[in-house]
């Protein structure tokens, strides 16, 4: 029977357990404006180490000493957590205010389902012509803008000029023969010559994407963003180049396993203490190795050339493909967000932003800063490209992109081939 | 209150014909007649009181339960019938077209042989190592106490923890790799968890190492609830030390080691998290240790799918509940009989 003592412990117990649901209930992550007019931004972005998470820090305080009242919240997510945290938080209605973003489907399902706002006005005409049309169009569905850039980031290989003078290359490869030859006399010097971080799968697919990009003709590549199917066979064909490519074993031992910017055993990683010679990645690399070498500065002897040309394939040989990083405001978020945002595209912002991450800025008019020659080098690549395009995942959306990444990893193992990656993508249309 | 057995034994009747509140009227039962099912409806402060310690006792439990296990297991069976994007209410129903998907998925089919690779060679792995070490520890020896917590340690260390000191060690430059070219043994130096051909085995070899410890402790807790009397009897009547474990030992350690088998075949079946560190997010399939749990968040919530990751939850949760049951009908028959069924007739 119950007693007078345990009544007492159960009510107890009742009471904290409502209250421990209450405190729960209380701490939900979306900002807002309170009662005395001061305001709770909350912000999460993918910068968790060194240069690139202390410019956050140091932008949103220089904006709350600007906007007295103001609070920026800022919460940095490991990269790799960011999409599934992203949309857990999204669906959950209780949002970030701020978040990173960018583009493609990705962007567009967030748009879909009516969780962004659209920051097509909120913008200065000034903001807008010195960003530039190309970067706001990345983020942008149906001619509106949902997202600030705040880098543009082009693909392609970067490479360690010590070791390639080390295997006596002394000529960046401008054609998958010379670059073969390449990786042969890498080989030979005992160096690991391509680093790939298969373990992430998108580091994987990037070699697919290239070679689709050289192998596909734009009209097609571009009209992956409407219709996700993979019929045309220049897809096929980018997957046999990369088969050809791949049983040449130009990567590091061990690829399927390694990460791609975790640590010194990450692909980048590999590249910034000189164990592997060559990396095809985004204009973020630079800032990424840098983090990694031993004394934490820009690897010096870094440099860059763009994706090799294949022989006779519908894309044009100076394509380039990559990425616009940017900001988008949640639906709910106070009209804050989007001055927080134009405050970060500003010159002397962006010309932080660009030395932080060692990064081309998205502001035309801080690209000035950029002093690393690689970054240079791809700068240049970048104003003279006929046309870019949007990394294939984030332009597939996150359900077909994901399945594309996979399948390619599935052939780099010798697990699919050619064929199995246009079948992982059917596979996944009919899941989503 | 009164105490309810399952045998027909003299017990206090119902006082429902006597005055309501009257404890002082008990009508002895004769023996071998049925006992009522129920309780009769009664009345008064003593009832009151009874209703009260049960919703009282019973009622958080309940709530808890059919707050985190019914209703999301029912809410899960409804998303699933949707393709959702997981924003706002799901409107786009299509039927069991999601299920025909999982059931057509190649990468499915892989992945639940590996749960059944996984449920089989768990078994055949730590039963039989567990139990010799089980029958070692049981016997006085030195340094016994010591022995049994080492072998539990690693069940005791967090999966999180066991799955990035392993895959750092198990790299294709990692300390594994490294130790076997230091003694000589370099051509033996593998992709450890890379190549897909080996990769399950390195998984069962951690599963492995990583729960034997929980199988020791639950046969040892076994062997000592064996009554000494009948091994000395045994060794009176010349049964020698093999004798006794084969015809005594192991015969009385059944309960346990069904018991064991049958957790271990459940958290087979739900493997997810040591597969999800060691692998990541992507490439478990590729490595050939993908599991349904795995496949579930890899095309559901990583993919953003979110209805047809539900439709992976109810054919991961029907799977193991008829696997279960099964079980429990055929298997744990004896052992819970009375508890969990009605006394089996024999």
């Amino acid at each position: 029977m119950m007693n007078r003592r345990s009544i007492t412990r159960l009510v107890t117990l009742g009471a904290v357990a409502a209250l421990a649901v209450s405190t729960l209930a209380g701490c939900g992550a979306g900002g807002g404006d309170s009662a005395d007019g001061s305001v709770n931004l909350t912000f999460w972005h993918n910068s968790t180490t060194g240069d690139g998470k202390a410019y956050w820090q140091q932008t949103a305080d220089d904006f709350e000493a600007e906007h007295p009242g103001v609070t920026i919240e800022i919460q940095a997510i490991q990269n790799e957590d960011m999409d599934g945290k992203l949309q857990t938080a999204l669906n959950s209605g209780d949002a970030p205010d701020i978040f990173m973003a960018r583009g493609g489907g990705k962007l567009a399902a967030v748009v879909e389902a009516g969780q962004v706002q659209d920051l097509t006005d909120a913008l200065s005409d000034d903001t807008k012509a010195a960003l530039g049309e190309a970067s706001l169009a990345a983020l942008s569905v149906d001619d509106k803008v949902y997202g600030v850039p705040s880098s543009v980031l082009p693909g392609g290989i970067y490479y360690s000029k010590d070791l390639f003078a080390q295997a006596g290359i002394t000529e960046t490869p401008t054609t998958f023969d010379e670059l073969s030859d390449g990786v042969d006399k890498l080989k030979a010097a005992g160096i690991a010559p391509i680093a790939l971080g298969a373990k992430d799968a998108w580091p994987a697919a990037h070699w697919y994407y290239f070679f689709v990009l050289r192998e596909c003709s734009q009209d097609v590549v571009a009209a992956l963003a409407t219709d996700p199917s993979f019929s045309d066979e220049c897809f096929l064909r980018a997957g046999e180049d990369l088969a050809d490519f791949a049983a040449t074993e130009p990567y590091n031992n061990g690829f399927l396993t390694t990460t791609a910017q975790q640590g010194a055993g990450s692909s980048a990683g590999l590249v910034a203490n000189h164990k592997a010679a060559m990396e095809l990645m985004g204009a973020w690399d630079p800032g990424v190795i840098a983090s990694l070498t031993p004394d934490e500065q820009p690897l010096a002897d870094l440099g860059w050339f763009p994706f090799p040309a294949v022989d006779g394939g519908d894309g044009d040989a100076g394509a380039m493909m990559g990425g616009v990083d940017g900001y988008s405001c949640h639906v709910d978020a106070p009209k804050e967000c989007a001055e927080f945002l134009e405050f970060a595209s500003q010159k002397q912002q962006q010309e932080a932003y660009a030395q932080a991450f060692v990064t081309l800025p998205a502001n035309k008019d801080a690209q000035g800063v950029v002093t690393d020659p690689a970054l240079q080098e791809v700068l240049a690549s970048y104003n003279d490209a006929p046309y870019v395009s949007v990394w294939l995942d984030t332009l597939l959306g996150q359900n077909v992109g994901n399945a594309l990444n996979v399948g390619v990893v599935d052939l780099l193992a010798g697990k699919g081939d050619a064929q199995g990656i246009v079948d992982a993508v059917e596979d996944a249309i009919k899941k989503g | 209150m009164s105490v309810r057995t399952s045998t027909p034994a003299p017990r206090r009747a119902p006082a429902d014909d006597v005055g309501a509140g009257d404890e002082s009227s008990p009508a002895l039962r004769r023996a071998g007649d049925p006992a009522p099912s129920a309780p009769g409806p009664r009345s008064g402060r003593r009832d009151w009181r009874k209703a009260l310690e049960i919703t009282v006792l019973v009622g958080p439990a309940l709530v808890v339960f059919l707050g985190f296990v019914i209703f999301p297991v029912v809410m899960a069976g409804y998303y699933g019938f949707f393709r959702w994007k997981g924003y706002g209410p799901p409107t786009d129903f299509i039927g069991l077209q999601n299920y025909a998907t999982i059931f057509q998925d190649p990468t499915f089919h892989e992945a639940l042989w590996h749960n059944v690779v996984i449920v089989v060679m768990s078994l055949v792995l730590q039963g039989p190592i567990a139990l010799l070490l089980a029958l070692l520890l049981n016997r006085p020896m030195r340094g016994q106490s010591a022995i049994r917590v080492l072998i539990f340690v690693p069940y005791v260390i967090a999966e999180v923890v066991v799955g990035t000191g392993w895959s750092l060690m198990l790299q294709s430059d990692g300390a594994l790799n490294g130790l076997l070219e230091k003694v000589g043994l370099g051509a033996l130096a593998e992709d450890w968890l890379s190549n897909p051909a080996l990769a399950i085995w390195t998984l069962l070899a951690i599963i492995t190492w990583k729960y034997i410890g929980f199988a020791v402790i639950l046969f040892l807790a076994g062997l000592q609830g064996i009554p000494q009397e009948l091994t000395e009897a045994a060794q009176i009547d010349g049964a020698s030390y093999w004798q006794i474990q084969r015809r005594i030992t192991l015969p009385l350690l059944g309960p346990t080691l069904r018991i064991w088998a049958f957790l271990s075949i459940i958290g087979s079946l739900q493997l997810f998290d040591l597969v999800y560190i060691i692998w990541g997010q992507y490439i478990a399939s590729t490595a050939g240790t993908s599991t349904m749990a795995t496949y579930m968040v890899a095309n559901g919530r990583n993919a953003g799918n979110y209805g047809y990751g539900n439709a992976v939850a109810v054919v991961l949760f029907v799977i193991s509940l008829v696997v279960a049951l099964v079980y429990q009908r055929y298997v744990l028959r004896r052992d819970t009989a009375g508890a969990l069924t009605e006394r089996s007739e024999r």
